[in-house]
């Protein structure tokens, strides 16, 4: 009957075409207070970059997995940087503080930025956190490769699929990124008008 | 839209996962809280319903769903609701007569980090009634998310009657479910779940006593409606409806005997296991019996209302009789109490309400450009589609020419089925009721009286209850008017009011300068302009408690009853 309502059109959506994401100049301001953009990175082969925040119970789970992440890949020239793009104004618990006293607790290795205009997560059109980008350098552009969920969720070693790890391995073999974009999941990210 | 479209791909993929397993887990049943003051924490949560994986859920003060709040008949009970989740909510008490500005409607919208405290006193009669989330265009996404719980009141009447009434041995609530996973464990935001869930629990059994066993069964799905019976086709007794119980036990007997149980509706039954220690039973779902317009009779292969429980039969939960407990309940009692329906002579109105499929109305993105209305008109946040006189008895005529089967709502009161079709409904159906399914091209009178709450800013809802009309726009709002009260705002009755201590250490007190006034609603504010505290009708005399405070300025807003004019003031929590 009506019900049918054909969501065959919407397939595919993967990233077939590469997509330029232009050069985002963000400057954003660290846990350390450091005011960093990806210009701060000359020799990145490209980012990881995960927005993410300090209330929701998928965040919360992900800070070991962001570290070992961000350990191997930096050594590689792909920094992760994780963007905190939630509203400060609606949730007291992502204040720059708490994001201090996360970063400090969780010992993460890597910056967490404060996207306190929400400037990062529009250009990215970050739906949920957490939910991660790898973009690439490719002749002066920033290229999309991947966005979507870190990882399928399973905590089983044996069958987790790591789509980033799959992503990034790829492109620093120069192969294509077999899996371009997963469903990301965990909280709303809400745009402030 | 690309990323439901996914979801849906996905989860055609793995939905098998949770039916071809054999092992069985423990119905879980939910923590209670009785009393008349209780603390409601939403959270955003987790839990595992598949080992090495965690599922995204939402909670009140636990992982998945709520406890199940014990209230008594006469009490003012007083709820302490603090949204502690990532998006707005609102909590309804479903079934309860109550002001609509404590009704927890999509109008009383609660955001993150803020405390809403509502309040009312019990005049519902003993039942089974429960608290959801209906937050306009959300209530789908939250409920599958798990927000929800049972309400039970208990009266006296109810308490003299020889009942089962030993909470999860032989008094058992369960909320009826179906979820969908994705692959990586999620929920997916669908109408139709390929899991059945019941209190949560996939593939549940559970211990019963060897006599008879009450079961509060409540459908707290998106849309399925359950056709239940026994796997064993054995008879049971409804006792009670959506609004308590009716005046007799009623047998469901018969070589089928079933109760079809739609969104939103609940039913009590009283089910012999007498002398049966050691057999086992189930509860299951004869959908397969189900027309194709009933929702859960439809058998879509894909598509966004694609389910492997669609127009099938299904276990929901097996029963192991066990011993039979000290002091057994072991036969029906062959009364109850002594419901006074209105006679339909005394119905002083009649209203149309009608259901269709209409063509034209767009924007929505599930149900496409046919979405299913009522009245003709999709869902108005400001728009008021009845006022109804105080004290007014009306006849509600439902008059579907919607080719679907929808479960109507309305909050406010409880209702009494005069006739579906023009025949006199089942006698299992001849009780208080807040939900009826309307199915497709039927019409279904019933009559209310709408007595004690007027309040021409806050309105009352009907709606489908299936979540994902609701959320399209299936529901219609009305305020109940008291004439004498209904004066144009003026500037006479306007108020100015005085808090104090200023600054504050613990109670912050209100005094309204014309004593003729009362206060409406207090907002609490922080300097940000963020709601920490939504206090309808607040008890000020009492003060408001601020001790938790930090130390700073903060904002008071005052609303006055009459004016409904808001003054705000700062204050200084020392």
């Amino acid at each position: 009957m009506k019900h049918f309502f054909s969501l065959f059109f919407l397939f595919p959506i993967c990233l077939s075409a590469q997509l330029h994401v232009g050069n985002p100049d963000f400057r954003l301001r660290n846990v350390d207070n450091q005011m960093i953009s990806l210009e701060s990175y000359p020799n990145a082969k490209g980012f990881i970059l995960v927005f993410t925040c300090n209330h929701c119970p998928f965040a919360k789970l992900y800070s070991k997995r962001l570290n070992a992440l961000s350990e191997k890949y930096e050594a590689l020239g792909v920094p992760l940087l994780a963007i905190n793009p939630m509203d400060t104004l609606v949730y007291e618990e992502e204040s720059f503080e708490l994001m201090q006293e996360k970063a400090k607790k969780d010992k993460f290795k890597f910056p967490y930025f404060q996207d306190d205009l929400q400037a990062a997560g529009k250009y990215f059109n970050a739906k949920n956190t957490p939910e991660a980008f790898v973009i690439w350098k490719e002749n002066g552009n920033w290229i999309l490769k991947y966005r979507g969920a870190i990882d399928d969720n399973s905590d089983n070693k044996e069958r987790n699929i790591t789509y980033i790890n799959e992503a990034v391995d790829a492109l620093l073999l120069n192969r294509q990124v077999v899996t371009p974009e997963t469903p990301s999941f965990g909280c709303k990210i809400y745009y402030r008008k | 839209m690309k990323k439901i479209a996914l979801l849906i791909c996905f989860s055609a993929l793995v939905n098998s996962l949770n039916l071809t397993a054999q092992s069985f887990n423990t119905l879980w049943i939910p923590d209670t809280l009785s009393g008349t003051t209780f603390n409601l924490n939403i959270k955003d949560t987790s839990a595992v319903f598949k080992p090495g994986y965690t599922t995204l859920t939402s909670g009140i003060n636990g992982e998945f769903w709520g406890p199940t709040l014990f209230v008594n008949k006469g009490d003012t009970v007083h709820m302490n609701v603090r949204n502690q989740s990532n998006d707005s909510t609102t909590i309804h008490w479903h079934g309860m007569h109550l002001p609509a500005v404590m009704d927890g409607g999509p109008h009383q919208i609660i955001p993150p980090g803020t405390l809403w405290q509502p309040f009312w006193e019990v005049t519902n009669q003993a039942g089974s009634y429960w608290y959801h989330p209906h937050l306009h265009e959300m209530s789908q996404e939250q409920i599958t998310k798990g927000l929800g719980g049972f309400l039970i009141v208990r009266d006296a009447e109810e308490a003299a009657l020889a009942l089962p009434r030993k909470y999860g041995v032989d008094d058992i609530p369960i909320v009826i479910t179906d979820r969908d996973f994705n692959t990586q464990m999620q929920f997916s935001i669908v109408p139709y779940g390929d899991s059945i869930m019941a209190n949560m629990t996939l593939r549940a059994q559970y211990p019963v006593p060897a006599q008879m066993v009450r079961l509060r069964l409540l459908n707290g799905a998106i849309e399925t409606s359950y056709n239940l019976g026994f796997s064993d086709n054995r008879s049971f007794y409804v006792i009670g409806t959506d609004g308590g119980l009716l005046n007799a036990p009623v047998l469901i007997s018969g070589t089928t005997p079933r109760f079809l149980l739609s969104a939103g509706e609940r039913v009590e039954i009283l089910v012999d296991c007498s002398g049966q220690s050691g057999s086992s039973f189930f509860l299951k779902a004869y959908n397969q019996s189900l027309g194709g317009f009933i929702p859960g009779g439809e058998s879509f292969p894909n598509g966004p209302f694609a389910s492997f429980l669609g127009h099938t039969n299904y276990n929901i939960v097996k029963f192991n009789v066990g011993a039979q407990t000290s002091n057994p309940i072991t036969t029906a009692p062959t009364a109850l109490v002594n419901n006074v329906y209105p006679l339909e002579a005394s119905s002083q109105f009649t209203r149309t309400i009608t259901f269709s499929d209409s063509t034209g109305v767009t924007s929505v993105p599930v149900l496409g450009p046919n979405a299913f209305i009522l009245g003709h008109k999709l869902f108005d946040y400001d728009y008021i589609n009845h006022t109804i006189p105080l004290n007014q008895t009306e006849i509600w005529e439902l008059k579907s020419t919607s080719i679907f089967g929808h479960p109507f709502h309305i909050h406010d009161v409880e209702f009494y089925i005069l006739t579906i079709n023009g025949a006199t409904p089942p006698a299992e159906q001849r009780g208080w009721k807040d939900v009826i399914l309307v199915k497709g091209g039927n019409t279904v009178r019933f009559i209310a009286k709408f007595d004690d709450y007027a309040d021409l800013t806050h309105p009352f809802m009907y709606h489908c209850h299936i979540a994902l009309h609701e959320d399209e726009g299936m529901m219609g709002q009305f305020v109940v008017e008291d004439a004498a009260l209904s004066v144009a705002p003026s500037i006479q009755n306007q108020t100015d009011f005085t808090i104090y201590p200023n600054p504050v250490q613990d109670r912050l007190f209100i005094q309204q300068e014309n004593t003729s006034n009362e206060v409406y609603y207090v907002t609490v504010r922080n300097m940000l302009g963020r709601a920490l505290m939504m206090l309808p009708k607040p008890d000020i005399k009492q003060g408001i408690d601020v001790s938790s405070f930090k130390s700073g300025m903060y904002i008071i807003e005052i609303m006055d009853v009459k004016t409904k004019s808001l003054k705000s003031y700062k204050f200084i929590k020392s």
